[in-house]
């Protein structure tokens, strides 16, 4: 080994630190950017989910939602980027959730609806004066 | 490391070693695990995905949630991102679960539909019968209108048929039948065997005709006293009523009356003109609904 390029590596450590130094600064100085993309997708989900009367079928979720959508806004505020995403996505799945319920809840509805009325049709029809005795019931 | 180990004697040496893998190992105990609620939601799915109802309603949201489950179940050492798997997975089998049932809902729709459907049809063919048979029924009354309205046609052509052969004549006070004086001998008031022909047509009509009543009247020409005449007459009349009553007529519907020699129908000056002078008139009341 010889004697010079090892002072020469010597000499260039100071400058290479001064780079790593400014980088990590410039690190520092910048926050991640807001999960700009999950936060919308969790309000459209939100909006979804009411016009489709979640309010009526799928309170509790649709609160959760909006909950965990105004967390994911605090995270953002405190630059807890990581934090406010996952929350994003988890004010979103329950939004979605929310819609699912209601659709359930409002199919549900009119199928009961339907045994409902077929019900009264049939009463009716047994009902009826004159009805020939021994047909189908 | 190896500078400490150089100062320690053997003993030590093996002591700390064991420290060291210990704590290795307490390292390995608080790394990745699988986070709490993973399983939980692995049962959640396999419930929906053994219901066969359900199981293949929803393929989407069920590959969607196969998906967050298995991410969920994976070791993990960030206990945070852990519980963050497993809310998603929950969630992701729950949208499931309501994707599907909402699906079987709506697949049961048409089955509904078709009850309804058929009961409807069931109505329409009960008030279609119930039409038939109404139909029926108002033949049946017309028939019976038909038939009544005939019998009642067939009842006025024999009233008139029997006027006809009792020769009564219509006037203002009714049907009046005259009975000439060969009912009785001169002077006498009981009735001439063999005279009573027309009577008997009498009672077959009244008898036919309940609802009809009698008057009647005796007459004479004008040849004896006013008096004699009036008992005569009055004789005859009664000797007719109870002719008829003895036939079976009620005497109620039955009045008698003697007018001697007024309202002669002819000139008392001649042998024939007196004849037709010398009579019982029968008047036959109209019924209240006069069916002539």
């Amino acid at each position: 080994m010889n004697d010079s390029p090892q002072r020469r590596a010597d000499s260039r450590l100071p400058i290479a630190v001064a780079i790593a130094a400014v980088l990590s600064l410039a690190a520092c100085a910048s926050t991640p950017p807001p999960p700009t993309a999950s936060l919308t997708g969790a309000r459209t989900a939100i909006g979804d989910a009411e016009k489709a009367g979640a309010g009526r079928y799928a309170a509790a979720e649709l609160g959760e939602a909006r909950q965990k959508l105004t967390d994911a806004n605090s995270a953002v505020e405190e630059k807890d980027m990581p934090r406010a995403q996952r929350l994003a996505e988890q004010s979103h799945v329950e939004a979605d959730l929310a819609s699912a319920n209601t659709a359930e809840a409002k199919a549900v509805a009119v199928n009961a609806e339907m045994v409902h009325s077929n019900d009264t049709l049939n009463q009716e029809i047994q009902r009826e004066p004159g009805s020939q005795p021994g047909s189908q019931p | 490391m190896n500078r400490i180990f150089v100062n320690v004697p053997t003993r030590s040496r093996t002591l700390i070693g064991a420290a060291v893998a210990s704590l290795l190992l307490a390292a390995c105990a608080t790394g990745p695990v699988k986070p709490s609620g993973a399983d939980e939601a692995r049962a959640k799915l396999t419930q929906l995905q053994s219901n066969p109802d359900l199981a293949t309603r929803a393929p989407v949201a069920m590959k969607e949630a196969e998906l967050a489950v298995r991410v969920a179940e994976e070791p993990e050492a960030d206990p945070a991102l852990g519980q963050y798997r497993v809310y998603m997975a929950d969630r992701k089998v729950d949208i499931a679960t309501a994707r599907a049932k909402t699906a079987f809902a709506e697949d049961q729709r048409a089955g509904l539909s078709q009850q309804r459907d058929q009961a409807r049809l069931d109505a329409r063919t009960r008030e279609a019968d119930a039409s038939t048979s109404k139909l029926a029924t108002t033949r049946v009354a017309l028939a019976d209108a038909t038939q009544q309205s005939a019998d009642l046609q067939r009842q006025s052509a024999d009233l008139q048929r029997q006027l006809d052969e009792l020769n009564a004549k219509p006037t203002d006070r009714g049907l009046v039948l005259t009975l000439g004086d060969v009912l009785f001998a001169t002077g006498r008031s009981d009735l001439k065997v063999g005279a009573t022909a027309k009577l008997n047509q009498l009672v077959t009509f009244l008898n036919n005709y309940p609802t009809r009543t009698v008057a009647i009247e005796g007459y004479t020409d004008n040849v004896g006293s006013d008096d004699y005449n009036l008992g005569l007459s009055q004789r005859r009349a009664d000797s007719v009523k109870s002719y008829l009553t003895v036939q079976g007529i009620a005497s109620t519907r039955l009045s008698a009356d003697g007018r001697g020699e007024s309202s002669p129908v002819a000139e008392n000056d001649s042998a024939a003109g007196r004849q037709q002078n010398r009579r019982v008139e029968v008047i036959i009341s109209s019924p209240p609904s006069a069916a002539r």
